[in-house]
């Protein structure tokens, strides 16, 4: 029993022993290659770094130029050694964000949409820039896109794409429906009517579709307050300012279109991807969306690309400005952030370079002419090149684009509602669902309630 | 504790020397059954307990996960009990754990009764209930997106057959809830079954014909002989299943968004909204520890109560 | 249907019944229900004109309604990934595709490299599934049958990690596979990183230990008596009659593996190293409503034809009667 004993000791003990000496020949490998930027970041050789957001492969022809690009970079600057390009989709990842961050896995550069960029940067979890951005040539050029990533007369990233709000419709439903496409609607009045005229056509057909929830229902009401000159905090972000006639407006708009017109549909869009599924369907009339909604449908939800455009935002005042960019890693070494931002420069910033190469995105069957990025002043030397260049080497057809810039000149872009922009959306996803879902509902009640939440919130916050 | 399970060949009768053998027996049945628990113990103490308690940290802490952490009392606690949703997160929890029960627990026990008395097509029906569970859960949701669609979705469209009006389903704050729980049942009908189905297969089946000899008629001897000797594993199938629908998530995440009007938010969703959209992963460390003492004391309880009840 | 049924039919009537339980097929005249076990039905009164009524009508409307139920989604995605998408979103929807095509999955296939995925998957589940079993097995034949000291807590703390919804624990278990406490070794883009905590599950654990708990305790005292050791009677004693347990438990580690999502999300950045959920939900966004379902599909598949081996060894687990002396 002695001798058996031992045996039976034995046997587990060696089990969990080989699977522990196993784990560490497999941890190994990537530790090896995983060190390497933090160790060669500090010395005078080659700066390593890393970058994320290029194409996924299902948008093959921007993932072909995205490539084209990474080795131009690196022929140009033998120094920088980009040693590691992710393409996980969707580039900001809420989930993996922190996790990544704290673990010392987030890229030295990192993508970022406008909502999140106020609470990255309230977070102290992007670098300051500050110091690096004068050596960017067209830094100078920047038009109020840039303000998100400032705080404090600081910079914390650089926009890349930006566009305003708009009404983007469907020209064959129109047609169906009786509708001059050539005519979009340009007040809210005539969005009804039309809207109307659309949902008559039979089951399935909504007139005008909007969110709900997952918060994009508040992000989509706080553009539609921005466009009739509300706004959704005070200008010293200390108390809620959107119980306002221009609040219930909004939603009394709405709530009439759902319940007295019934020209909206019955189903809630919760998320993105749902509204624009809905919107490539073939079978809605309009939807608030920005111009890059067009080139998404194209892109992405298969839709019939030249059916659709997009109108300036009816009554608008002010022009909720949406986009996306690029930060940098906050525990990234000078070099690492001088490398990174020369990355950015070369693939973004620059007219004829990177995503504003024209000449070559007309030829790989991507779309030219759509108004977007909108990065520099109109009266810049940057602004006025990519201009030049887009409109020579445009490829879609003018007019799904032409009302929209036509309509939308001289209208003051607004950004998104401060560092508690996530919070403040899902608050107003209440009201923004109420009004869709009760007969009864009452939208003055609704935004005093949510103004209690906000106010509540952001004394909290300090 | 104390029985013996292993008996040593008897040695001698001097009762010293046995008590001897019997306590080197003991130390030795303590070695070898820590020697299997090794591993084990290693598993779960860096991949479960350890972060179980690094969470509880977490939650007393503000950090960015760049500069050092700050310690700040109960701040991340009241922040969170603060917030609007929080008092409907809790009832709304509360109230799909309910009607998840009604629903999820006496389905998949009766279906496994039922499977276990057919003698035809076992294999196909155990396959066909399981089948849900094999599917990613992004399959189930998408299938249940295009049934509950108000004009065209299956569901309506065979009320409307029925002559009875439509439902609004996801789209009303009265509705969205349960049709939520349906989707989750559906989604998780399966394991329950093979497991009921698993316990029934071991009760001896001489028990019931001893029964039947007694003249119990069938819905007697469901009672008498199935419940009784699958007792334990419902009474703890019971337990698990609260405790996993207290945890709801993916089905508010990704078929109402919360909505509508805060109608289907659930404590894990607004846990989630804390830390990976809100930016304050320390507010989602609070909610998920006060969800976590609040599972442990209903447990403790429900295990003492049923204890009792068995005794 | 008829194709799905036949198939899905074949293991159970392959599946290594003791022979004496055949029905002689030719001869009796209104065939008797056979039955392998005694159920709570009785055998005569399953066997009586009325019974068999009632059993015959209780098959029908179970085949059918859990076929409906639960193999008509199934139908429809598999023919869903068959229609373009303009048909899928059309309304009324159509029941058969009006022009069959594979595309869909043809495009899958080649766009998401989903060979290569599920290779890695399998490789995370097979993984999984061999870690779960050699850990939690002996671990519930440990507290089960030797009883140790604070064998009771440690279950206790086992099953309390079931309280917690992964979600919360998902940050900091990610810091620890990042850097393993004491070791300091960095178990991303490896599979240890979704082995190792796999086998971390106090649910296996219970099942296993209550179906050990079943065993009767003479059966491992004659093993015991014959000179066996613990391990010995573990291996070819306890496992041999916990068959359908095993059934159940491998099943359920494998599809675990299979579906889960967030947490391989978290571990698995590498493109090379990516599971197939991951996989999928970084393009999911972006691909065709039918290129999405037909990956779907057949990123469902596999769990299907693992079940459907796994669903022979528990009834060959069964059938071979170790439970029922």
């Amino acid at each position: 029993m002695t001798r058996s004993g031992c045996r039976r000791l034995l046997g587990p003990l060696l089990a969990s022993a080989l699977v522990l000496a196993a784990s560490a020949c497999g941890s190994g490998e990537p530790t090896a290659d995983g060190t390497q930027p933090s160790a060669s970041g500090s010395a005078g050789g080659p700066v390593s770094i890393t970058v994320n957001c290029m194409p996924p492969k299902t948008n093959k022809a921007q993932r072909t130029t995205y490539e084209e690009d990474l080795a131009a970079f690196r022929k140009l600057n033998p120094d920088i050694n980009i040693e590691k390009v992710t393409d996980a989709f969707p580039c900001y990842e809420p989930r993996t964000f922190e996790a990544k961050l704290a673990g010392g896995q987030l890229e030295t550069v990192f993508f970022v949409n406008f909502p999140n960029v106020g609470r990255l940067v309230d977070a102290g979890q992007a670098a300051d820039l500050t110091p690096y951005v004068g050596e960017l040539k067209t830094f100078k050029d920047y038009n109020a896109s840039l303000d998100i990533f400032k705080k404090d007369g600081k910079v914390y990233g650089l926009p890349t794409d930006g566009y305003g709000m708009g009404l983007v419709y469907n020209r064959d439903v129109f047609t169906k429906a009786g509708l001059d496409p050539a005519n979009p609607p340009k007040t809210w009045a005539e969005v009804r009517e039309a809207a109307k005229k659309i949902s008559a056509l039979g089951p399935g057909y909504v007139g005008f579709g909007e969110y709900s929830g997952n918060n994009v229902g508040g992000w989509h009401f706080t553009a539609s307050l921005y466009g009739r000159g509300g706004d959704v905090v005070t200008p010293d972000g200390k108390k809620a300012a959107f119980n306002s006639p221009e609040g219930v407006a909004v939603l009394e708009n709405l709530k009439q279109m759902r319940w007295t017109d019934d020209s909206m549909g019955s189903r809630l869009y919760i998320d993105w991807p749902a509204l624009m599924k809905a919107m490539a369907g073939g079978r809605m009339g309009m939807m608030l969306g920005a111009p890059d909604v067009l080139i998404s449908l194209r892109n992405d939800f298969q839709a019939k690309f030249e059916n659709y455009a997009i109108t300036a935002q009816p009554e608008a005042k002010a022009l909720f400005n949406g986009g996306a960019g690029y930060m940098i890693n906050p525990k990234a070494t000078p070099e690492q952030i001088r490398a990174g931002l020369k990355w950015i420069e070369y693939e973004f910033l620059t007219p004829g370079k990177g995503q504003l190469d024209y000449v070559r995105a007309k030829g790989a069957n991507l779309t030219v002419g759509q108004p977007y990025p909108d990065l520099y002043g109109a009266d810049t030397p940057s602004g006025q090149e990519v201009l030049r260049l887009r409109s020579e080497n445009a490829n879609v057809a003018p007019e799904q684009f032409a009302l929209w810039v036509e309509g939308s000149k001289g209208i003051t872009p607004k950004a998104e509602p401060g560092p508690y922009a996530q919070e403040i959306y899902a608050i107003l996803d209440t009201p923004m669902s109420a009004v869709l879902t009760r007969r009864d509902a009452d939208p003055a009640k609704l935004l005093a309630d949510a103004e209690a939440k906000v106010n509540a919130l952001l004394a909290k916050k300090g | 504790m104390t029985t013996v399970t292993m008996r040593g060949p008897r040695r001698g009768d001097d009762p010293g020397r046995r008590r001897n053998a019997r306590r080197r027996l003991a130390v030795r049945r303590n070695v070898t059954a820590y020697g299997f628990l090794c591993g084990a113990l290693i598993c779960f103490a860096f991949f479960s307990w350890y972060p179980m308690v690094r969470e509880v940290v977490l939650s007393f802490q503000r950090t960015n996960f760049v500069d050092a952490p700050v310690w700040v009392g109960l701040e991340n606690f009241v922040t969170v009990v603060q917030d609007a949703a929080f008092g409907p997160a809790w009832k709304n929890t509360v109230a799909f754990t309910v009607l998840a029960l009604v629903l999820g627990y006496g389905v998949p026990f009766v279906a496994a009764l039922v499977l276990n008395e057919l003698r035809h097509a076992r294999a196909y029906l155990r396959l066909v209930v399981y089948l849900p569970v094999m599917l990613p859960p992004a399959v189930g949701v998408l299938l249940f997106q295009w049934f509950y669609e108000p004009e065209s979705g299956l569901f309506n469209q065979v009320l409307g057959f029925l002559h009875l009006p439509p439902l609004d389903w996801l789209n009303s704050t009265d509705t969205a809830l349960v049709s939520l729980v349906i989707v989750s049942t559906w989604m998780n009908l399966g394991s329950g079954t093979l497991i009921y189905l698993a316990a029934l297969q071991t009760i001896p089946g001489e028990l019931y014909e001893a029964a039947e000899l007694d003249g119990a008629g069938l819905f007697r001897r469901i009672r008498h002989i199935t419940i009784p000797q699958t007792k334990l594993i419902l009474l703890v199938m019971l337990l698990l299943q609260i405790v996993a629908t207290m945890q709801v998530f993916i089905e508010p995440y990704l078929l109402t968004g919360g909505g509508p009007e805060n109608s289907t938010v659930s404590v894990v969703y607004l846990m989630y909204q804390y830390a990976f959209n809100f930016g304050n992963i320390n507010g989602g460390n609070a909610l998920g520890v006060m969800l976590m003492i609040v599972l442990m004391v209903f447990s403790a309880v429900y295990l003492r109560v049923s204890r009792e009840d068995k005794s | 249907m008829p194709n799905l049924a036949d198939l899905t039919a074949a293991p159970a009537t392959a599946s290594p019944a003791p022979p004496e339980s055949r029905p002689p097929r030719p001869r009796r005249r209104p065939r008797r229900i056979e039955s392998e076990f005694r159920t709570a039905v009785s055998p005569h009164r399953l066997n009586s004109p009325g019974g068999r009524i009632v059993y015959w009508t209780v098959l029908v409307v179970v085949v059918v309604g859990f076929t409906a139920a639960f193999v008509f989604p199934l139908y429809w995605m598999v023919t869903g990934a068959m229609k373009s998408t303009e048909e899928l979103v059309r309304i009324p929807p159509t029941f058969l595709p009006s022009k069959v095509t594979f595309d869909a999955y043809a495009e899958a296939w080649e766009l998401m490299d989903l060979g290569r995925l599920l290779g890695n998957t399998a490789l995370y589940a097979g993984g999984a599934w061999l870690f779960t079993l050699a850990v939690d097995v002996t671990a519930a034949y440990a507290l089960s049958k030797l009883r140790p000291v604070l064998g009771k807590l440690i279950l206790a703390m086992m099953l309390a990690t079931l309280m917690i919804p992964p979600m919360v624990i998902m940050l900091p278990a990610y810091l620890t596979v990042k850097d393993l406490p004491l070791l300091g070794w960095d178990l991303l883009n490896t599979p240890w990183a979704i082995w190792l905590p796999a086998a971390a599950n106090g649910f296996n654990v219970f099942l296993l230990k209550r179906f050990f708990d079943s065993i009767p305790r003479e059966l491992l005292e004659a093993a015991e008596i014959d000179g066996a050791t613990p391990g010995r009677i573990l291996w070819s004693v306890v496992i041999p009659i916990s068959r359908p347990i095993l059934g159940v438990v491998s099943i359920l580690t494998v599809v675990n593996a299979w579906r889960d999502f967030v947490w391989p999300l978290l571990v698995l950045t590498d493109d090379e190293k990516m599971s197939v959920s991951v996989g999928i939900a970084n393009l999911s966004a972006q691909m065709p409503q039918n290129v999405l379902i037909a990956s779907l599909v057949m990123a469902s598949v596999p769990t299907i034809v693992v079940f459907l081996v796994f669903q022979r060894h528990i009834m060959a687990g069964l059938t071979a009667g170790g439970l029922k002396g």
